[in-house]
């Protein structure tokens, strides 16, 4: 399962770099009076509503989802992280006031708060995923700072501390380094849904601008054209395609680290 | 702890989170680029020098930032909201006449996501590593990797378009009358009515967004339930159980089962974000006239007044729902009754 997801992972990075080199059609030509044709020897996955070459739309697509997920994960982790990290390790007020700005946009379900900071900040895939930034850290900021709370005691920090190292060098050199593993599973685990979200977020039209190949905004574009079934069933397989696989990834990461679960 | 002690800690860790909502949401209403005049008064309205001064005064918008909030938070503690710029109404009225076909929906899927979530995860944890196991967890993968749109989409198709079993998007169908309001929700009021060709159309349409939100909720469900009994199985408690003779059904279900919904129950607390989530994207593919489909018509429509209103309103739904869920634990969990 790990390895087929892998494989999966492996082939759509490989699209990443390959989309332009590979994609039969220029994925923004129109072609009216080629429009809503089916799956054919021309067009291997058929063409849309203004004659554009299907196929070719979802190879450029990973030139957006994928980066835009993995840039999601990305920022998230690193606010999450560094929040996390401070509120642990200085403990007291600082802990309180940050863990109750955790709680606070934990509140807000995601897509509603990435609803309401995307149409704020006007709809771009930029500030979609900045949107998604937003709402994500929190969960890293909270798995981070149980962690360290776990770690700041043992004995090697006291060690540090006593041998005079100080705040920053403790927490980077010390204490971050045993936490990270955690959180690079929950990230692991995390970027199919980050990707689904982002899909998500694009299929209500908060995403990237109609013309530009885009995997949820095509599918969105379908239900116009509902009969016309290959205008949104392959884009949408490819984002599950995409999300399984780095679900089977991180199932796998996690089974194989988590000693409750080995062996049985 | 006593209940009554247990409900006040709770009550005082839940209003500063009230609070801080109304600040959130003050904060992104204000951090709009335009001009909140601009973003809150239809375009008809700019000109009109009384309109504008009246809106003005009542938000407060000449005051420093701290005052305007506290201002926002009065009119807000009477129910007002501001108006929606596209329907014109206040947000408020809005939202109670989009609210019910929202609870309709979700409730169908969520009683039915819980059932099959449940039950699937215990079968897959009882007969671990078997077949059944395999295929269980394997679309239980499916149900939370699949956009939820795909499956609506493919509900729809193989359903409704090709096989004709059920009817297409829509609450009701065109020859269907809306029942006479009470709850808004179209099946109490038919019924209330005793209108019961609208009652079976009513239900009719709710069965296949009901069973796609259902998939997608049930896919996580029965994984955690799974993991969650799977961990309960192996404790020693289970053996005592079986020690005393007690049939493999009971000692499944009573011991085991009721020890491990503990972090189901939760998940499910916490699935209401995604249970909105899957409404927002099934609205709009099964033209539901819900409160996704009216956040959603707001937010591409940069209609201010009507998306703060919501995602207000959808994150004190969400602290509520955690409140109660707290609440239950208490039932649920005695360790917290002895503490």
């Amino acid at each position: 399962m790990v390895l087929a997801g892998l494989l999966v992972v492996v082939f759509w990075l490989a699209m990443l770099l390959l989309a332009p080199l590979l994609a039969p059609y220029d994925p923004l030509a129109q072609n009216v009076r080629n429009r809503l044709q089916p799956p054919g020897a021309l067009h291997s996955m058929g063409t849309d509503e203004l004659g554009r070459d299907i196929f070719s739309r979802i190879l450029h697509g990973t030139l957006v989802t994928l980066p835009a997920g993995l840039a999601v994960i990305a920022f998230g982790a690193l606010i999450g992280i560094v929040v996390g990290a401070l509120a642990g390790y200085y403990g007291g007020l600082l802990d309180d006031l940050l863990m109750r700005i955790t709680e606070l946009f934990m509140a807000f379900p995601t897509i509603i708060l990435a609803m309401a900071l995307a149409a704020a900040l006007g709809p771009s895939i930029q500030n979609a995923v900045l949107a998604l930034v937003i709402v994500w850290w929190p969960a890293y900021a909270r798995i981070v700072r149980g962690l360290v709370l776990d770690v700041k005691h043992r004995d090697y920090v006291e060690a540090a501390r006593s041998a005079g190292a100080g705040d920053f060098y403790i927490l980077s050199r010390t204490i971050l380094p045993n936490c990270l593993a955690p959180a690079l599973i929950l990230a692991t685990l995390d970027v199919g849904n980050a990707i689904l979200t982002f899909a998500g977020l694009s299929f209500l039209g908060l995403g990237s601008a109609p013309e530009v190949p885009e995997w949820g905004r095509m599918v969105s574009i379908a239900i116009d054209f509902f009969d016309q079934w290959w205008m949104w069933l392959y884009p949408g397989a490819v984002i599950a395609s995409l999300v399984m696989a780095f679900n089977f990834i991180g199932d796998g990461l996690r089974d194989l680290l988590d000693p409750r679960l080995r062996g049985k | 702890m006593s209940f009554q002690r247990y409900l006040v800690r709770r009550l005082l860790l839940t209003l500063p989170l009230l609070l801080g909502i109304t600040v959130v949401a003050f904060l992104i209403a204000n951090a709009v680029p335009a001009d909140p005049i601009n973003a809150n008064l239809p375009p008809n309205q700019l000109n009109n020098e009384t309109i504008v001064r009246a809106f003005r005064e009542k938000w407060g918008l000449d005051k420093p930032p701290v005052e305007q909030y506290f201002v926002y938070l009065g009119n807000l503690l009477r129910g007002d909201m501001g108006r929606s710029i596209k329907s014109g109404e206040p947000v408020l009225a809005d939202i109670a006449k989009y609210l019910p076909a929202t609870i309709e929906l979700s409730t169908v899927g969520i009683v039915l996501g819980m059932s099959l979530g449940i039950f699937f995860g215990v079968v897959s944890a009882v007969w671990r590593n078997s077949p059944v196991d395999y295929v269980v967890r394997f679309l239980s993968l499916i149900g939370v990797s699949f956009p939820i749109f795909l499956l609506a989409l493919l509900g729809l198709t193989i359903l409704h378009a090709e096989l004709r079993l059920l009817p297409g998007p829509g609450r009701l169908g065109f020859t269907a009358s809306e029942p006479p309001t009470v709850t808004g929700l179209f099946v109490v009021d038919s019924l209330l009515a005793s209108d019961f060709d609208t009652l079976r159309d009513a239900l009719r349409r709710l069965i296949l967004p009901g069973f796609v939100l259902a998939l997608y909720l049930s896919g996580i469900i029965a994984r955690i339930t799974r993991s969650s009994l799977l961990e309960v199985l192996g404790q020693d408690y289970m053996r005592t159980a079986r020690a005393k003779g007690l049939n493999e059904r009971n000692v499944i279900l009573r011991h085991g089962l009721s020890n491990a919904l503990i972090p189901v129950v939760t998940v499910i607390g916490l699935m209401y974000g995604n249970l909105l989530v899957g409404s927002v994207l099934i609205e709009r593919i099964f033209a539901w006239p819900g409160i996704g489909q009216y956040m959603f018509r707001a937010s591409t429509s940069q209609d201010f007044p009507a998306i703060m209103g919501v995602s207000m309103l959808i994150a004190f739904i969400y602290v509520v729902v955690n409140f109660v869920v707290d609440l239950l634990y208490y039932f649920i969990d005695p360790r917290i009754r002895l503490a």
